[in-house]
């Protein structure tokens, strides 16, 4: 009976059972030291795995709603630029009507009317990125139809109008006989109808009331353009159009008065409602840089935690490298050693 | 006592001297082979004066019940975690890029960029581009689990017919074994033989052994059916060709009885086979679950309900063969993630319309939402809301009841993964067993060639003496035949 007996077999295999093992931790070790990050994740966290691929998708996803939200921004600044253009022309179209008043000829406000027009639909028309920004939801179609154009709808729609009430066309000689009180009926009637009624959505615009939604956080969305069916334009659109339609120098000097008179009000008003418009699009800006300093922050909490679970010590790691590197040494040797020790080797 | 006696005693020590010797040669000739025993040449004295050799096997039943038992275990587990890591790679791809979770992530993102400019058509199509990697990962997913499943079946059916082989080699081996110890004679060859032999029966099905008399052997599995008892017991397996998400395999019988497949990722599976049951009915099946599930989550999230959202819900982006109704809720129609595609409706390469992703209709004009333009957002942003809406899942998939389809694609990864890790740490610890009840046993019956050659040493001073024992002999009788002349 012997009580401490070694077969060769198993002293060989232990000494190639351990090198295997240290080499497998080495090779890990490197890899760990290389990357940063655990070898292979999965067997690290096991059933924490999923907040690593949770953290990373949510990560890439608030990323790219800073991204988007970058487009949206660009979007409210083109708008505010317009809306800036817009004020800008109601006060040059102000002025003239407040010199206007003082017995300018009709011709110079009749082209400051015209002016104003053209403006207002070549700024209401403008498109970003392939979108028409007035429109509303229906972006892919223009929103203001051209008053100029031939056979424009709304020129034709604002003659029908003067031709139902009056009762005469507007090229009628008689048209010199309409008074100061008629045309304010007319104005406040059928015309307040052309802009502010059905007629504005028949016959002017395109757009829908309603603006594009975009979601601008997780949780959050915002409408982010404003239609050119706003107050604030129908009343520039309706101050411009009388202006640049009515005093072509058929009307009796009490009757351009009325419409000047009508104009200036419309255009003051116009003004307040744009600025107005303008302030609500700067809190919608504030609010997507708000969330998009939100966004930062989260990514930034995110990257840490998702730092936590999956990063390795690096300073841990190669120390560990280098401490089985020293192992592996000592193994090798000492196998060589354990080799050579044999009975065979003193007979 | 004459001189005639001692040179007779000489003679037959040198013959035992010389079976000695023989016994040492076989003995250092066989210390890298795993399955010998050592064998030791005794001398036994039988009459007064007369010595016989007899050679005496090494053993340890215990210790070698041990090995088999931890070899079982082993080999149980490692076949496991083989079939898991095979899983993680061929389904979730390297670092899980090509999960589902990842490409639900995407699709998001997409869905995200959509929503900013819902009038861009690429962008529509760059949605539908995210949900097609989504329904191909789910196809191929599935197609692989199934492919593995198909592949567990070849090997329980080549492990079925290895097995059977090695029972018949055990019974030439122990009717051997039988024979030798009847008539005396030495058995140990063919004992070396039958515990290879039944090392290589325990990586396959856990046995216990009864040793009878003469030596003869009995083998039970765990739970108490016979595998062999004088002839071998017949074990049977029928394959499948191919496999479907709902097909069943067939069972592993041994002498009729079934053989119980393994539970839990520390598998109590022990030997390979019941292991590969476990991963063809259990792992594989739970993760098809899985995938089904999703599959079903993805295609109720993109539902089309209406303007109001009063219809009767049906697929949208994604759809299956049982479309445009929805799969029933909460329970799981097995083979979908191999089925779910993308309606032709919204697919541009299919001749769809991107728009009706972004306006609703492609159930037709009732379920319209979008009147009012091209830059409608809310239908987009409804379908993001959805995928993290929570939605009731079967029980039967392992994962929650009640959570979104991303955190439900999330936590099969979790799942997977969490096999995997426990899978991995229990065949660390079994193989440390394994090797530590390997090295004790081939210390207890293993060679030593130090041992060995100083036997040898000692033996040849014994024969050295007997053949100067047979001179002296020798010498004395010359001195006496001289005297005589």
């Amino acid at each position: 009976m012997k009580i401490s007996f070694v077969s060769n077999y198993a002293v060989s295999k232990a000494l190639s059972y351990q090198l295997t093992s240290l080499q497998n931790d080495l090779m890990k070790a490197q890899q760990e030291v290389s990357s940063g990050k655990y070898a292979d994740v999965g067997l690290a966290l096991g059933a924490r795995t999923g907040q690593v691929v949770a953290l990373d998708r949510d990560i890439e996803r608030l990323e790219g709603l800073q991204v988007s939200n970058g487009l949206v921004s660009a979007r409210i600044d083109v708008t505010s630029t317009a809306l800036t253009r817009l004020t800008t022309q109601a006060d040059s179209l102000m002025s003239a009507l407040n010199v206007g008043g003082n017995g300018n000829t009709t011709e110079v406000l009749r082209a400051a009317g015209k002016t104003a027009l053209e403006t207002l639909t070549g700024v209401l028309n403008s498109s970003h990125n392939g979108e028409y920004i007035f429109s509303g939801v229906n972006t892919d179609v223009q929103p203001i139809t051209d008053y100029f154009a031939p056979g424009a709808a709304n020129k034709a729609a604002f003659d029908q109008a003067f031709e139902d009430h009056f009762g005469f066309p507007r090229t009628d000689p008689q048209t010199k006989d309409i008074t100061a009180d008629e045309m304010t009926t007319f104005l406040d009637g059928p015309v307040q109808d052309i802009f502010f009624g059905p007629g504005w959505q028949e016959d002017w615009s395109k757009a829908t009331d309603e603006g594009v939604t975009n979601r601008i956080g997780l949780n959050e969305t915002a409408e982010t353009t404003l239609s050119a069916n706003m107050d604030g334009v129908r009343k520039l659109a309706m101050a411009s159009t009388i202006v640049a339609d009515l005093l072509d120098g058929s009307l009796s000097s009490g009757a351009q008065d009325a419409v000047i008179s009508h104009a200036r009000s419309l255009v003051g008003e116009s003004v307040a409602d744009i600025n107005q418009s303008t302030a609500r699009l700067g809190l919608v800006d504030k609010r997507i840089d708000d969330a998009n300093e939100r966004m930062k922050m989260q990514v930034d909490i995110f990257k840490t935690s998702l730092g936590n679970l999956q990063n390795v010590d690096s300073y841990e790691a190669s120390t560990r490298v280098n401490n089985l590197l020293a192992q592996i040494e000592t193994s090798y040797a000492l196998t060589t050693r354990i080799q050579r020790l044999s009975l065979l080797n003193y007979l | 006592m004459s001189l005639t006696t001692a040179l007779g005693i000489a003679q037959r020590s040198l013959l035992s001297t010389g079976r000695q010797t023989g016994v040492v040669s076989q003995n250092i000739s066989n210390a890298q082979n795993p399955d010998y025993s050592r064998r030791s040449a005794v001398l036994i004295s039988s009459a007064p004066g007369a010595r016989t050799v007899e050679i005496l096997r090494a053993t340890n039943a215990s210790l070698f019940r041990n090995g088999l038992s931890a070899l079982s275990a082993f080999s149980g587990q490692a076949a496991l975690l083989d079939g898991v890591q095979s899983l993680t790679r061929s389904v979730n791809g390297v670092e899980n890029q090509g999960s589902a979770s990842i490409l639900i992530g995407k699709l998001q993102q997409a869905l995200q960029s959509y929503q900013t400019t819902p009038s861009n058509e690429n962008l529509g199509g760059n949605v539908v581009e995210s949900a097609r990697q989504i329904v191909k990962s789910l196809n191929e997913g599935s197609a692989a689990i199934q492919q593995f499943r198909g592949q567990m079946d070849q090997e329980i059916k080549t492990s079925v017919s290895e097995l059977n082989d090695l029972l018949a080699r055990f019974e030439q081996a122990n009717r051997a074994v039988v024979n030798a110890t009847q008539s005396k004679g030495d058995a140990s060859d063919w004992l070396d033989e039958r515990d290879a032999l039944l090392k290589k029966i325990s990586a396959i099905v856990p046995v216990s052994t009864i040793t009878r008399g003469n030596n003869d052997m009995v083998l039970t599995t765990q739970n108490g059916v016979t595998l062999f008892e004088t002839v071998p017991r017949t074990v049977s397996f029928e394959a499948i060709p191919a496999y479907s998400a709902d097909a069943v395999g067939n069972g592993v019988f041994i002498d009729g009885v079934p053989l119980a497949a393994g539970f839990g990722s520390n598998t109590d599976a022990a030997g390979s086979l019941a292991a590969k049951l476990q991963l063809r009915d259990d792992v594989a099946k739970t993760m098809q679950g899985q995938l089904d599930e999703i599959a079903r989550g993805l295609i109720s999230s993109f539902a089309e309900t209406g303007p109001d959202g009063t219809l009767t819900p049906l697929a949208g982006l994604f759809t299956w063969p049982g479309g445009p109704d929805l799969p029933p809720a909460g329970t799981i129609t097995p083979g979908l993630a191999g089925s779910i595609q993308i309606n032709a409706a919204v697919d541009p390469t299919a001749g769809g319309d991107v728009n009706k992703l972004r306006d609703g209709g492609i159930n037709g004009a009732a379920y319209v939402v979008n009147t009012s333009g091209a830059s409608y957002s809310a239908l987009i942003q409804k379908y993001s809301e959805n995928l993290d809406k929570p939605m009731t899942f079967a029980p039967g998939a392992g994962l929650g009841e009640n959570t979104s389809v991303t955190d439900f694609a999330n936590g099969a990864i979790s799942w997977l993964e969490q096999t995997r890790q426990q899978a991995t740490n229990a065949a660390e610890a079994k193989n440390a067993l394994l090797m530590q009840t390997s090295q004790a046993l081939s210390n207890e019956t293993g060679v030593n060639i130090d041992e060995e050659l100083s036997l040898l040493l000692q033996y040849e001073q014994a024969y050295q003496a007997s053949a100067r024992l047979i001179k002296a002999v020798d010498e004395m009788l010359a001195t006496l035949l001289n005297a005589v002349e």
